[in-house]
């Protein structure tokens, strides 16, 4: 561990910034975690259950058309964000690769930019960043965990969590949970073992580390399971909830025969011990690339007539997905899209896979593509209309894979061709889609849906849409002229609700004008 | 609004749809456009010949590598061999055309916004060294011998070609669109891997759309963009026009949707068998 890596700090705290930040600004607590106020969005999923759901309602399906522009923030950066940013005290935090920022989410400036020192890990996403009490804690593209002080960006520690030179690099936001900083790493292209690991907020110490699979070179195992994504936590039960990534070698599945434990799971861990208490796999034996690090969202419903602890996922191999999350048991198994690649569902609910559809010498017609019928974007559950809304990607691809591939890292070769967005509001008591709105092609945005009755979205077009979460139809829409590859989210600032969408490299922040808003309270809720 | 699709298909769909399979995509006319040595369709692996381009540093090279790790790797793999949604870029054509970054710049420039790949901004140094590494990937799998990593056009002979012919022209329906006259000569225009994929579902195909206007205007040409707000098409003359969706009728036809029907029913033989009978379409 080295204390301080070379990293530059700008630094732009004006006058003007410190007096827009409540002086009695406190960071996140525990008790934010569990209970985020209105005016904040202190998590990557808003808050612990990742269902994307906001209690705000300003913004209503009455009003939606008239939502405006108030900022955007031009990130000047390669590559789109996607970041889900997080809110606390009128301050937003936010990523890309090797950058992160502290803005004033009144105006948009910046107050802080935190750059990373050159490194070679792959830049292919960071999805934001996480906050305890007076700390920002940030995975860099090659797997460190900082942690940076939020008031400066200054970095107060920096912990190697996996080797990128090996190929096991970061993208995810770390989710806090009691006194752990949750983290894992990403990667396909070598073999190499999936884990989860405890770091102490304080201290950076390594707390506890969970294995997804049997060390590397273990004879008839599979490598991988890497955790890409961040969990949810339920703090009744004392279980957090994480996906795993795919095994390895990727599309060669010859040398690693069975399930390939726990890769392509849904794992519920003690956080305090780092011990699984359960596991379903949503793809046994994967070769298709079907990592199952979709968000497992924690929901409280109606099952079979009596109220149950759920858990739901959309997974990437293109089945929908109802647990019982005490218990791990399945109760909805069902497919979101057409899938050819299984010879039903097993006893246990799980997917079975054909063997005939493995990847092939000659090519294999796999629905749907690597892509999968879902990916990062997070879905969203709304308890009113109990659905679980996903951005689906119908596919199709060829999958190839012969002796001379190899059995290392991908293995074969995959080729896309043909997809199509749409999204999918899935009432979850029959894992059967109540209405579907087309997005074009494969959309890259995320869902949220406010208790006021709307779903915020967007297409392949690079429209930002509203629709009504009852029927699907389209409320409001804006083009941002950039492919959108993040998850909306809102706050209230000022007595007001304020979305935040991005595309392309530019955040867009958005509310009622305020002729709409004169009668609402106006009392600053963050002083 | 009112939209309406029909699964009926227009004669003049037929004709832009086959026009479109055998034509090359715009791209591939551009480098066929520009001189260069003559080298083999599609063929680029162990069997062709070594592409010439400019001999590039081992600094070039070196730096381009990090940049390709950082920038490309995870789409196209680690060794530019393809990987997560990205081709091999050790078989690309264009990359075999490309002297000194003249067509890779451009595809790195501009990205392809139709496969899904971003546009990357960096200073032409970098644009040069990530090409110096490319290129020296693409050496360096050419002058492999022996099995490639990859699919090889002899991984895709295991069909019947006979039973490709009574598929294509009974259960597949192919014949609704295509015949071996029209088709002729595809399977010169595409081989291997490029052939199947071309096969399976044609990319570049444009799709017609008739618009009627509130005043009771009929356009017609072909549709150059469709969300859910704007219609836009292009008429016989190149003129592109575009109207709010909500505030017209139109009608989209997409012949190649009909591609995506037979992926629902095509079993894995019935693709090997139709791809060796398309392989006799010399």
């Amino acid at each position: 561990m080295s204390w301080m890596r070379f990293a530059r700090v700008l630094t732009i705290l004006t006058g003007t910034a410190a007096l827009a930040v409540s002086s009695v600004a406190q960071g996140v607590t525990d008790e934010m975690l569990k209970h985020p106020p209105r005016d904040s969005w202190p998590t990557f999923h808003g808050d612990y259950t990742g269902r994307r759901h906001s209690p705000l309602t300003e913004i209503n399906p009455g009003n939606v058309a008239n939502m405006t522009l108030e900022w955007t923030f031009q990130t000047q950066q390669n590559g789109s964000v996607k970041a889900t940013p997080i809110l606390v005290d009128g301050i937003m935090y936010f990523t890309t690769p090797d950058n992160v920022w502290a803005i004033d989410a009144r105006s948009g400036h910046t107050l802080w930019h935190y750059i990373a020192p050159p490194n070679k890990a792959f830049h292919i996403g960071q999805r934001g960043v996480s906050m305890y009490k007076d700390k920002i804690y940030y995975m860099s593209s090659d797997a460190h965990l900082l942690a940076m002080e939020a008031k400066t960006g200054k970095v107060l520690w920096d912990v190697v969590v996996a080797d990128s030179n090996k190929g096991q690099w970061a993208t995810m936001a770390p989710l806090i949970v009691n006194n752990h900083v949750l983290v894992g790493a990403s990667g396909d292209f070598d073999n190499l073992q999936g884990f989860l690991r405890a770091i102490d907020p304080e201290t950076g110490a390594t707390q506890w580390n969970w294995f997804a699979t049997p060390p590397v070179g273990t004879p008839k195992t599979t490598s991988g399971g890497n955790i890409w994504m961040t969990g949810t936590y339920d703090p009744d039960l004392n279980l957090v909830y994480f996906g795993t990534g795919n095994p390895t070698p990727v599309l060669n599945g010859k040398g690693r025969p069975g399930d390939n434990l726990y890769t392509c799971s849904i794992v519920a861990i003690n956080p305090d011990t780092g011990k699984l208490a359960w596991a379903f796999q949503p793809s046994p034996h994967d070769t298709h690339d079907w990592d199952a690090v979709e968000i497992p969202v924690i929901v409280d419903a109606p099952f079979g007539g009596v109220q149950r602890k759920l858990l739901m996922q959309a997974s990437r191999n293109g089945y929908f997905f109802v647990l019982d999350r005490t218990t791990g048991k399945n109760l909805v198994t069902t497919n979101f899209g057409l899938v050819n690649w299984t010879l039903g569902v097993d006893k246990e609910g799980r997917p079975i896979p054909n063997p005939a559809k493995e990847p092939a010498p000659d090519g294999r017609l796999i629905a749907p593509d690597e892509g999968g019928m879902t990916n990062y974007r997070s879905p969203s559950f709304d308890p009113k209309t109990g659905l679980f809304i996903v951005s689906a990607s119908p596919s199709f691809s060829l999958y190839f894979s012969k002796p001379a591939d190899g059995a290392y890292g991908w293995a074969g070769a995959d080729y896309g061709l043909w997809s199509k967005g749409v999204l999918e509001a899935i009432d979850y008591k029959t894992g059967k889609a109540r209405w579907s709105h087309e997005l074009g092609q494969r959309a890259g945005s995320g869902v949220m849906t406010t208790a006021s009755g709307l779903t915020f979205t967007g297409d392949s077009s690079g429209n930002f849409l509203a629709l009504d979460t009852a029927t699907g139809k389209t409320l409001w829409h804006a083009n941002a002229g950039g492919s959108i590859g993040s998850t909306p989210i809102t706050y209230e600032l000022d007595g007001h609700q304020v979305v935040v969408t991005s595309a392309g490299s530019v955040l867009y922040a958005w509310k009622l004008p305020p002729s709409l808003t004169v009668n609402s309270k106006s009392a600053p809720s963050s002083k | 609004m009112i939209t309406f699709y029909s699964k009926r298909i227009l004669p003049t769909a037929f004709c832009v749809a086959t026009m479109l399979f055998m034509v090359s995509t715009g791209l591939e006319a551009q480098n066929a456009a520009r001189p260069r040595p003559v080298r083999p369709p599609v063929t680029v692996g162990s069997q062709g010949a070594m592409p010439e381009h400019t001999k590039f540093t081992e600094s070039q090279i070196e730096s381009g590598g990090g940049l390709f790790l950082q920038n490309c790797a995870f789409c196209h793999g680690k060794d530019a061999g393809g990987g997560e949604s990205g081709p091999d870029l050790t078989r690309s054509k264009l990359v075999a055309s490309d002297k000194d970054g003249e067509a890779i710049g451009v595809v790195v420039r501009n990205g392809r916004a139709d496969k899904g790949m971003p546009k990357f901004n960096l200073p032409d140094s970098e644009v040069l060294n990530l090409v110096a590494f490319i290129h020296s990937q693409q050496d360096k799998a050419m002058s492999q011998t022996g099995n490639r990593k990859g699919v090889e056009e002899s991984d895709l002979q295991t069909g019947n070609a006979e039973a490709g012919r009574r598929y294509f022209e009974g259960a597949g329906g192919c014949t609704k669109c295509h015949s071996a006259t029209t088709l002729a000569g595809v399977a010169t225009r595409y081989t291997g891997l490029q052939l199947e994929e071309q096969m399976l579902y044609p990319r570049n195909v444009k799709s017609t759309v008739t618009v009627k206007t509130h005043s009771g205007k009929t356009f017609s040409g072909t549709l150059e963009y469709q969300d859910e707000f704007t219609i836009g098409l292009k008429d016989a003359s190149g003129a592109y026009f575009s109207w709010p969706a909500a505030t017209i009728t139109f009608k989209v036809d997409r012949p190649v949707e009909e591609h995506v029907t037979a992926m629902t029913k095509y079993t894995d033989d019935d693709i090997h068998n139709v791809l060796a009978y398309i392989q006799t379409l010399k």
